[in-house]
């Protein structure tokens, strides 16, 4: 049976939610879940914005057969050819063979070599083109590398709907909400939120800069992503996060402490600098062992907070591997403009620190503190001065920012 | 054909040589010693109209060929080696770039009273981070108006500061390495042309030494020597004839240690014979004779080509580098054969040992010469990491606040830097013996050759007793104006100093300077050039004359108590310095996301490090994805606040 709601006239929510899968990509854990936001316009033409997930397909074919009632589906305009969004598009052409595809040139030749048999019914959009469907007359903008090459997004000229592709979305299914207003969003989804992004988008920042650059020339009053809610106020306040997060900026002065312990020893490191900084008054501290913490959690708070504490073991001469992972996700996510502090522990040759900092010297603008420490085997009188010290000049090099 | 040298040839060679036997052999020990210059010499090489051999009558050159020239620089050389490197450097390196790449209104303005011998030439290329490779070139030219704004500084001059016409190199189109760097004729005595250390040196004493320094100096646009971006190939050309000056020089220096030891050779008689005739000195001699014959053919050989317009650049390099090559070996066996004697001062093969090494070195070192032949051979290298890469490794003395006090009155400048050491929390109410030795001391005041005379000394006293500091110097101030003991001089060949506080007073910065300051937590300089390096390499800054400023620091610092014993020093952290975005403009590819770093380049696809997204070739593809350039966008930048 159908599960739709009306985002505005002409307008309907067609998507569906999945709490069953556990990974986001096969990678990032879900634990609320996920939506797969699709969008009919019911016009003079009918219009389809996207599909949805394979595994929702039963549900979002049943909206639109509701919706459509005996009209025919007229377009389908693909924004993004990823499967979370593309996979349902053959059953949409087996069942509306007359449907005329709108997508970008790469996501024409995507569509192929993904196996779908449409390229006869394909109209290749440019930037900029215009397309109308009776009272809606929509515009095409592409957004390269947002996060995929064919990426584009539609806005409609006569509501002021943009259709943001994977821009704006968020981890987390919407369980009977639609509208980022009808939520406790700082409280329940921000979370979640900057960790789709941070994961997912945080490497194309310069595109993301380049998008936001083209959607502050629009008139917007709705923003409809590929997951997640539908934006109709306090517009801002989401846009402020994405410019700071494809600025690289840091949302708030606060430490993330991530830590890398085998026996107990580094993490009493790490407790101690968290004690120390809450002595000194900075208390906007998450702290993490990154053997029990999925990586994308870290990489979230690394993009949210202003300063970094590495603390990791030798492992094989190596960094331990989770935190390994975790400094080579950050330079891949293209991390920038953090302030870190890095301790090593080790018993015979520790150099996880040094090792780490070659990491932090290849990203941009990342600045390591001058004061480090080299922790043999377990904490000592001057090994624990020196994690004093580094906290004193994290308060110090927050002061001056 | 005879390889034989013309008539003419051996008339001016025993013209030049009567010359150099009458005039520069009686003064030459003298000048060694005293690193004086032979200012008479040049005026009579004038008069003899030998300041401009190798160039035409009608710009008051000689006319004659460059064999005339190479014999000239060879029979100073044979007497004095200081005093052939005057005449090469002048002919070759300060008159030829004009002579070749200047315009009628500048020759006549500038080669004529060169040729003529009324002014003395010199060349302006190598810099502290430039030498063998030109593209680390520093000195930076802007076009402001009708002229260029000259900034930077140069090392290792010579002819400088005598010379009054210096042909310069410098920046104009930052960036792009050796295409952007041009040629400059330059005046002594202009606004901002000061010149800094005379280098006390090992040999060539009689020939003057020294660094150049530009501050905001206005060059008239006319000054430009050949086209904007020509510099590199202009002081590459230049450096090709160069050569056969040196190499004459290296010859000549030989020669006369060569004929010495043949003559004491004889002289000396040792088991009952002239030494000459035991067979390891006859053999020696015979060594020495053929190396000498060689390095002669290719030196005239090298000249005939370049006077016949042919290419000489790879034969010239090879008589540059074996001429000098073999001119130390010759002036070793030499001293050898002398014994004892010659090891003592005034002995001419005591100095032409000295003299040689320089030949190895200068204008080109012999591996560069190498570099050069190889080249002609099997072609250039394939690009590596280019030295505009290795620019961006920035300051000697590591990353460093660089907060320069230059606006406001000098009280208020002073008073900005007290307060800023004062929250870095030095404490000025305690004091240490001026006298403690700089290894161990705490915090050093130290005078730079800007100090001026020695009674400004005074200045750096009271200032280190008020700052609770040891009294160090740079090495000419030790080492040439001796106003301290050489055990006080701060550098990499002198005492390394690495405390908490350095305050360089009228200290450039030299390399070897900063190298024996790089572990010191905080530097402060006070320097009238606010182009010397040491700002670039200093936590804290105040441009202006010591003079003005020393006083007024010192009584800023002077709380009216006598200063307390100071503590055991514990060693303060060295302030994080905030990594600084690349000076590099990037961009990332709309197919892949690949980030294009000029920084890094694309070497598979034969794209140098350094080279600006802009100046990719338009035919130039997404190495990742196979996108055109134009499928990029530029990685927008912060504002600057």
């Amino acid at each position: 049976m159908q599960c739709v709601r009306k985002i505005t006239d002409d307008l309907y929510f067609v998507g569906a939610n999945d709490k069953r899968l556990a990974l986001f990509e096969n990678i990032h854990p879900l634990p609320n879940g996920t939506s797969y936001n699709s969008y009919l316009l019911l016009d003079e033409k009918t219009v389809l914005f996207d599909t949805a997930d394979w595994s929702v397909s039963r549900q979002f074919l049943e909206n639109i057969e509701y919706l459509l009632g005996d009209r025919p589906l007229d377009y389908l305009v693909v924004g993004h050819m990823e499967p979370d969004h593309g996979a349902s598009i053959h059953e949409v052409l087996l069942r509306y063979p007359k449907v005329k595809i709108i997508c970008s040139n790469k996501a024409s030749m995507m569509m192929n070599q993904f196996g779908f048999d449409c390229q006869k019914r394909v109209k290749v959009v440019k930037e900029k083109d215009t397309m109308s469907f009776g009272k809606h007359e929509v515009t095409f903008y592409m957004a390269p590398m947002v996060h995929w090459p064919e990426v584009m997004v539609t806005f409609d000229n006569t509501n002021g709907v943009l259709f943001s592709a994977d821009a704006f979305g968020s981890f987390g299914s919407l369980d009977g909400k639609l509208f980022a207003d009808e939520v406790d969003y700082d409280r329940d989804w921000i979370e979640e939120a900057r960790r789709y992004y941070t994961n997912i988008v945080s490497k194309y920042g310069p595109q993301v800069q380049k998008l936001l650059a083209k959607a502050g020339g629009l008139p917007i009053k709705y923003i409809c992503p590929l997951h997640g809610l539908v934006w109709r106020k306090d517009l801002g306040y989401f846009i402020d996060k994405y410019d700071k997060w494809s600025k690289y900026e840091p949302e708030e002065q606060g430490v993330l402490i991530a830590y890398a312990s085998m026996y107990g020893d580094t993490e009493c490191a790490a407790n101690i600098l968290a004690n120390e900084l809450c002595q000194k008054g900075i208390t906007n501290i998450a702290m993490y062992d990154v053997s029990k913490t999925h990586i994308s959690y870290l990489i979230s708070d690394a993009f949210k907070y202003s300063h970094m504490a590495l603390l990791s073991v030798t492992y094989n001469l190596k960094i331990f591997p989770p935190m390994n992972s975790f400094v080579e996700d950050m330079a891949a996510l293209n991390l920038q403009k953090r302030t870190v502090a890095v301790v090593e522990n080790g018993t015979w040759a520790p150099q996880a620190g040094s090792l780490i900092c070659e990491h932090l010297d290849e990203m941009k603008e990342m600045t390591v503190l001058n004061e480090q420490c080299t922790i043999l085997s377990s904490l000592n009188q001057s090994t624990y001065d020196e994690i004093c010290g580094i906290a004193d000049a994290i308060v110090e090099s927050m002061k001056a920012e | 054909m005879l390889y034989q040298t013309t008539e003419q040839h051996e008339e001016l060679r025993n013209k030049i040589r009567a010359f150099a036997e009458e005039e520069v052999k009686p003064i030459a020990f003298m000048l060694d010693k005293n690193n004086d210059f032979p200012y008479d010499m040049v005026k009579e090489l004038a008069k003899m109209g030998m300041m401009g051999i190798p160039y035409e009558k009608k710009y008051g050159g000689a006319g004659l060929d460059v064999i005339s020239y190479a014999i000239a620089v060879e029979e100073l050389a044979r007497v004095d080696g200081g005093a052939g490197v005057i005449l090469s450097a002048h002919t070759s390196l300060g008159t030829y770039p004009i002579y070749a790449f200047g315009n009628e209104k500048q020759k006549k303005k500038y080669l004529v009273p060169l040729c003529k011998g009324e002014k003395l030439g010199a060349f302006g290329l190598t810099e502290t981070n430039a030498g063998s490779d030109a593209g680390g070139t520093e000195t930076t030219a802007v076009l402001e108006g009708d002229h260029y704004v000259l900034n930077g500084g140069k090392i290792f001059i010579t002819n400088a500061p005598i010379a009054d016409t210096y042909v310069i190199f410098a920046v104009t189109t930052p960036g792009i390495g050796t295409k952007g760097i041009s040629a400059f004729i330059v005046e002594k005595g202009w606004e901002g042309f000061d010149f800094g250390d005379h280098y006390d040196k090992m040999g060539i004493r009689s020939s003057s030494t020294a660094e150049l320094v530009f501050n905001d100096v206005k060059v008239p646009k006319e000054n430009l020597l050949g086209n904007e971006g020509q510099g590199f190939k202009i002081a590459m050309a230049t450096l090709d004839g160069g050569r056969i000056g040196i190499a004459a020089q290296a010859l000549g220096i030989a020669q006369g240690a060569f004929e010495h030891a043949v003559e004491y050779s004889k002289e000396r008689v040792q088991f009952g014979i002239p030494i000459a005739h035991q067979q390891i000195n006859s053999f020696k001699i015979a060594d020495m004779a053929t190396k000498l014959r060689c390095a002669r053919f290719l030196i005239y050989s090298a000249a005939e080509l370049k006077g016949h317009h042919e290419p000489y650049g790879m034969e010239s390099a090879m008589a540059k580098q074996y001429a000098s090559d073999i001119a130390l070996e010759v002036v070793n066996d030499a001293l050898q054969i002398y014994g004892g004697t010659g090891y003592l001062k005034g002995m001419e093969v005591e100095r032409a040992y000295r003299d040689a090494k320089i030949c190895t070195i200068y204008e080109g070192t012999n591996e560069i010469q190498r570099v050069v032949i190889a080249s002609h051979i099997i072609g250039k290298p394939p690009k590596t990491e280019s030295s505009t890469m290795m620019q961006q490794k920035g300051p000697i003395t590591g990353q460093r606040k660089k907060m320069i006090f230059n606006s406001g009155t000098a009280q208020e400048r002073v008073d900005n830097l007290v307060e800023s050491l004062k929250n870095d929390g030095y404490d000025f109410t305690i004091g240490i013996d001026p006298m403690t030795p700089i290894t161990l001391a705490d915090r050093v005041v130290s005078a730079g050759k800007g100090i001026g005379p020695q009674k400004n000394m005074k200045l750096i006293e009271d200032l280190a007793y008020q700052a609770g500091a040891a009294i160090g110097s740079s090495r000419p101030v030790a080492e040439t104006l001796k106003y301290l003991p050489l055990n006080r001089y701060v550098g990499m060949s002198g005492q390394k100093f690495s405390g908490n506080l350095y305050i360089a007073c009228g200290i450039s910065g030299a390399g070897q300077h900063l190298k024996g300051i790089r572990e010191a937590t905080t530097i402060v300089a006070i320097n009238k050039s606010k182009n010397a390096p040491i700002f670039k390499n200093a936590d804290y800054g105040i441009v202006g004359d010591v003079l003005e400023i020393l006083p007024l620091l010192t009584k800023a610092l002077d709380n009216g108590e006598a200063k307390k014993q100071a503590p055991p020093a514990v060693k303060m952290h060295k302030p994080t310095i905030k990594k600084e975005a690349s000076p590099w403009t990037s961009y990332v590819c709309n197919g892949c996301g690949y980030e294009y770093d000029p920084a890094v380049g694309d070497p598979e696809n034969g794209i140098a490090p350094g080279t600006t997204f802009e100046n990719l070739p338009d035919e130039w593809v997404c190495p990742i994805c196979g996108e055109s350039k134009a499928a990029f966008v530029e990685v927008q930048k912060e504002e600057e606040e």
